[in-house]
């Protein structure tokens, strides 16, 4: 086969002939897709299953109260009918098709050799346009910059007039059964990352900064008479069913609550004890239709929430973790899956950094989870040994901040940034409550039927290196947790008991005995440590190597969350009320 | 003669919206109260041949491509593997395996998402492989695609050379959005909006009909529209075949500038000698180029920009983001009824929540790749532009090896001879 050179002459009796074939199959695939289009409408609307007589009778039969079979074969029968006929006009629109394809062929190859026979023979004519390329070459630069210009105004205008209208990550839309509708922060937009030093002023988590039960304004109240009105600031009903204690940052305090169907975070004004805002959890992917078992004492709503910056986080025993603005709108949230864990969760959250760190005790997969404070999105995540109810500290050691936590077996430390596990030492036992404390270079943990074990770190920020210097078995913490001086630990028992114990040595410095027990915890205010018992009498007591009781003051409810400590003023949640302490404050 | 002139646009059309006649249906299926169990559902076994095979046949249909293209420099040759490409690779393999299509697979590879089967693979590297050594041989007569157009191109019209240009800057925006599609997981764009293999199967959707009866109805009038302004494949067997080492050129010897092939090509693909005389000097056209080149690093990053803005536009292409704006939709009352995949989520376990939650994933994991997708834009846009302001020198007619995809409709146009010594030594 070789390339046969175009005459170029024209055939004007062939070229008619193949006129007339593409003329009449042209005219021949008109009229068919005319048809094929009015059969295709034609099936559209003629929905077997929505056929109108079909569903009046359906609606008849739906109506009757006896079970009318004439009626149901006539059903049969209809539907029947319209299937055959929607089958038949689809067997149709087949055949039909084939045919328009032969017709177009037919033209197609008609048109052709039309084409063939009536050529246009090339005219190059006249001098080649040399100085035409210099223009096209510039048209198409000024052609393509319009175009990329265009195309740029075009796209951003579109994608400016085309929202995604999809409501935000765990935001449930209105008509969600069961959750409240719920404000969202568009886009989550990121909030300033707090310091270290902007937390010491602060009370951002269960325990104070870091979560070691050590505050740093040491000017809270020392005498108030809840009676008389004297030192109390205001004094409100806090919610009901909940163990958690209150968290505070600026002008905004925290608690949150749960039911088995709903979950609630509060928001207080901390100058008057006004609620500004309450919002409802919505249902996040995962969150389970029926909340897992909690034991009556532990609730819903267990752990004490973080607040962070102008970001509040709090989590439930279904482990629906949510992130909230100062306004109260939804940053975002999640559910991290329901641990399986016989109490319920309780192990309250702590935020450091742009971190908010989540203890995940699930007996199967016990976890520490790092999430990013302003997406949600998960860090990194760290696997434990055991489960425990305490919650994590995480603290400045001689060798760099630490995350602190204790499980059924040991007390382990891990890096926040990574959560690498940078020691571990085993010492504990039991169901663990009480969470990790520290005093300069020493960790300090205790739980009831183990023993309190004092670890000291050494080394270097990136080789830690620890051991057991002392361990302690006498009085141990059920509950509470234990709190630190420069020189000493103190535990707080469930039998009453308060113990001194020499941070160094393990010595038992002093320990007193006092009528209730205490499941809030000690937190040391300078030279004093406040602890509330269980019948609610605030004890307060010097740091000294001697006891010195400094006041007892009456909370008028029992207590089992732990106060929050700020500047010359406590916070303190008693069973039904929720109270502002403050220096020479009056009611 | 009217009527021929008139006739094909209607034939056009009546192609176009014939397609209906295999658009698809689908209805749920009847319900039976009577116990009545659904027969199992089972998909047939590709039993037409096997993928090894068509790697074989494929290599063969390049290999004779290139032997017709190059040494026989034969035009019927050309046109019969053409059609036989046409009938095996397109109606009877139904346009798959298809090397425009396996560049989705070969990012998928890339990107770790899954693994390139061997044959796709090679199915991807053949044509561009023959691409380097000879010129887009594949789209000359092995591409079903191309070959479909070809056969419809009866009475192609040049269109202007800027005109051209500027079209050829969709293949790269669909390579680009294909890429994008595959890296966030939202689909095979090329398969889904393949506009021929619903000829080549008798059956497909509508808007692939629609999609392919419009490319038909001009490609009667513009040569090969699919493979010129759109086909993403064509980009990457334009960058090989601009470095081939061998290539069709319009005459076989040399050129007598006799201008009977300027007109000769409908695709635009052959290069007219440039003037001997530049509108600029040297010197202004380096500083011209120099502008064009700083401002290369600006457009790139006002296209990566521009993408970044757009991502949330983007992720509507994704198939969970379309779902959740539809159920979204209908909550809050903007459509009537259902559509069967909003019916199908409702009837299954997922939550709406779960499926926002998945939807704003998604569109997160857009942010970047749809950065990267507007800079690969703006670095074509760029690279365009600087090609567009660099004055090479030539002096014959030739074929513009990227764009050429060796049709060698312009090779009867030539007078000279292959062994025409006479016409050689008048040239001399």
């Amino acid at each position: 086969m070789q390339n046969k050179r175009p005459e170029f002459v024209p055939d004007q009796a062939k070229w008619r002939i193949a006129s007339a074939v593409a003329a009449v199959a042209g005219l021949f695939t008109l009229v068919l897709a005319s048809l094929l289009i009015i059969n295709y409408l034609q099936i559209r609307a003629a929905d077997p299953l929505d056929h109108p007589e079909l569903l009046k009778l359906r609606e008849q039969l739906a109506a009757s109260s006896e079970n009318d079979e004439a009626l149901v074969e006539q059903i049969r029968t209809l539907d029947l009918l319209v299937r055959k006929a929607f089958f038949t006009s689809q067997a149709q629109l087949r055949v039909g098709g084939r045919l328009l394809l032969a017709g177009a062929v037919v033209f197609l190859v008609a048109f052709r050799l039309a084409a063939r026979w009536n050529p246009k023979a090339p005219s190059p004519g006249g001098a080649p346009d040399r100085l035409g390329y210099w223009r096209v070459l510039a048209q198409s630069r000024e052609l393509i910059t319009g175009v990329a210009i265009v195309l740029v105004l075009v796209t951003l205008t579109a994608a400016y007039m085309t929202p995604l209208g999809i409501p935000a990550p765990g935001v449930a839309d209105e008509s969600t059964e069961g959750t409240a509708e719920t404000d969202t922060v568009p886009g989550g937009a990121a909030a300033r990352v707090p310091t270290w030093e902007d937390m010491l002023s602060q009370w951002p988590s269960f325990r104070g900064p870091g979560g070691y039960g050590v505050a740093h304004f040491t000017t809270a109240p020392v005498k108030w008479d809840l009676q008389a009105g004297e030192g109390i600031r205001w004094n409100v009903e806090a919610p009901q069913g909940s163990f958690n204690s209150p968290v505070v940052w600026g002008s905004r305090l925290f608690l949150s609550g749960a039911t088995e169907a709903l979950r609630e975070i509060y928001c207080y004004d901390t100058e008057t004890g006004a609620l500004l805002w309450r919002q409802a959890l919505p249902a996040f992917a995962g969150t389970p239709e029926t909340p897992p078992k909690v034991s009556e004492d532990t609730g819903y709503a267990a752990p004490t929430m973080a607040v962070h910056g102008d970001r509040a986080f709090a989590i439930y025993a279904t482990a629906d973790i949510a992130c909230f603005d100062f306004e109260g709108r939804l940053v975002w949230g999640r559910n991290l899956g329901v641990p399986e864990n016989h109490y319920g969760h309780a192990s309250s959250l702590i935020a450091f950094g742009d971190k908010v760190y989540v203890q995940l005790d699930d007996s199967k997969q016990p976890r520490l989870l790092a999430l990013d404070a302003a997406t949600g999105d998960e860090v990194w995540a760290a696997g434990r040994k055991k489960i425990s109810w305490a919650s994590p500290a995480c603290a400045p050691t001689p060798f760099g901040f630490q995350l602190l936590l204790a499980s059924e077996l040991d007390v382990d430390g891990y890096d926040p940034e990574t959560g690498t596990l940078l020691w571990t030492q085993e010492g504990l036992d039991g169901e663990v409550a009480p969470s990790p404390t520290i005093s300069g270079d020493v960790v300090f943990v205790g739980n009831e039927y183990a023993m309190a074990t004092a670890v000291r770190l050494s080394g270097s920020n990136e080789a830690v290196h620890s051991e057991i210097i002392w361990q302690w078995e006498e009085s141990l913490p059920e509950v509470a947790s234990p709190t630190s001086s420069d020189d000493h630990f103190y535990i707080a028992t469930s039998l009453g008991e308060i113990v001194c114990l020499d941070k160094n040595t393990g010595e038992e410095v002093w320990l007193h005995e006092f009528e209730q027990g205490f499941y809030s915890s000690p937190i040391r205010v300078g030279d004093r440590i406040y602890v509330a018992d269980l019948k609610g009498t605030m004890q307060i007591f010097g740091t000294g190597r001697e006891f010195e009781l400094i006041a007892a003051l009456d909370l008028g409810e029992p207590a089992y969350a732990t106060p929050a400590y700020l500047d010359g003023r406590l916070y303190v949640r008693t069973e039904g009320r929720l109270m502002c302490i403050e220096t020479d404050a009056a009611h | 003669m009217k009527l021929l002139k008139i006739l094909p646009l209607v034939f056009a059309a009546v192609v176009a919206v014939g397609g209906l006649a295999w658009a698809e249906f689908r209805f749920p299926m009847p319900e039976f109260e009577s116990g009545y169990e659904y027969p199992e559902m089972h998909t047939p076994f590709p039993g037409r041949t096997n993928d090894l095979w068509d790697v074989v046949l494929l290599a063969a249909a390049l290999g004779l491509a290139a032997w017709f293209v190059l040494k026989r420099r034969s035009r019927p040759a050309v046109l019969g593997l053409t059609i036989c490409s046409l009938a095996y690779f397109g109606f009877w393999r139904e346009g798959c395996v298809c090397p425009v299509g396996s560049i989705q697979n070969v990012t998928e590879g890339i990107l770790g998402l899954e693994v390139v089967p061997v044959a796709v693979l090679c199915f991807f590297l053949l044509p561009l492989i023959f691409a380097l050594f000879f010129g887009r041989v594949f789209c000359a007569a092995v591409c079903p695609l191309g070959a479909l157009q070809e056969v419809v191109a009866v009475r192609p019209v040049v269109l202007p050379r800027a005109v051209d240009r500027v079209l050829g800057l969709v293949p790269y925006l669909y390579l680009g959005l294909t890429i994008l599609a595959v890296a966030t997981g939202s689909g095979y764009l090329i398969c889904q909006y393949d506009p021929f293999v619903g000829f080549f199967r008798l059956g497909a959707s509508l808007n692939m009909f629609l999609a392919g009866g419009v490319l038909l109805v001009t490609g009667l009038f513009i040569g090969r529209p699919y493979c010129r302004f759109l086909c993403p494949y064509g980009v990457l067997l334009g960058w090989m075949s601009r470095f081939s080492k061998w290539h069709a050129s319009i005459t076989p010897r040399e050129c007598i500038q006799c201008r009977l092939c300027e007109d000769a090509c409908p695709y635009g693909a052959i290069n007219v000698p440039t003037p001997d005389k530049a509108p600029l000097t040297a010197k202004e056209g380096a500083r011209k180029l120099g502008v064009m080149l700083a401002l290369a690093p600006l457009i790139v990053a006002l296209g990566g920009l521009t993408g970044l803005l757009s991502h949330t536009m983007l992720a509507r292409i994704h198939p969970t983001v379309q779902l959740a704006q539809r159920i979204a939709g209908e909550e809050a009352g903007l459509y009537e009824g259902m559509t069967i995949e909003s019916e199908a989520f409702r009837a299954g376990a997922q939550t709406r929540e779960e499926l926002y939650a998945e939807a704003h994933a998604v569109r997160a994991d857009f942010k970047w790749k749809s950065a990267l997708f507007g800079a690969f834009l703006g670095l074509v846009v760029a690279v365009m532009l600087a090609g567009l302001s660099m004055a090479g020198r030539r002096d014959d007619y030739e074929t513009d090896r990227q764009a050429c995809v060796s049709c060698t409709r312009c090779f009867p146009y030539c007078p000279v001879e292959k062994d025409d010594v006479a016409v050689a030594e008048q040239k001399t």
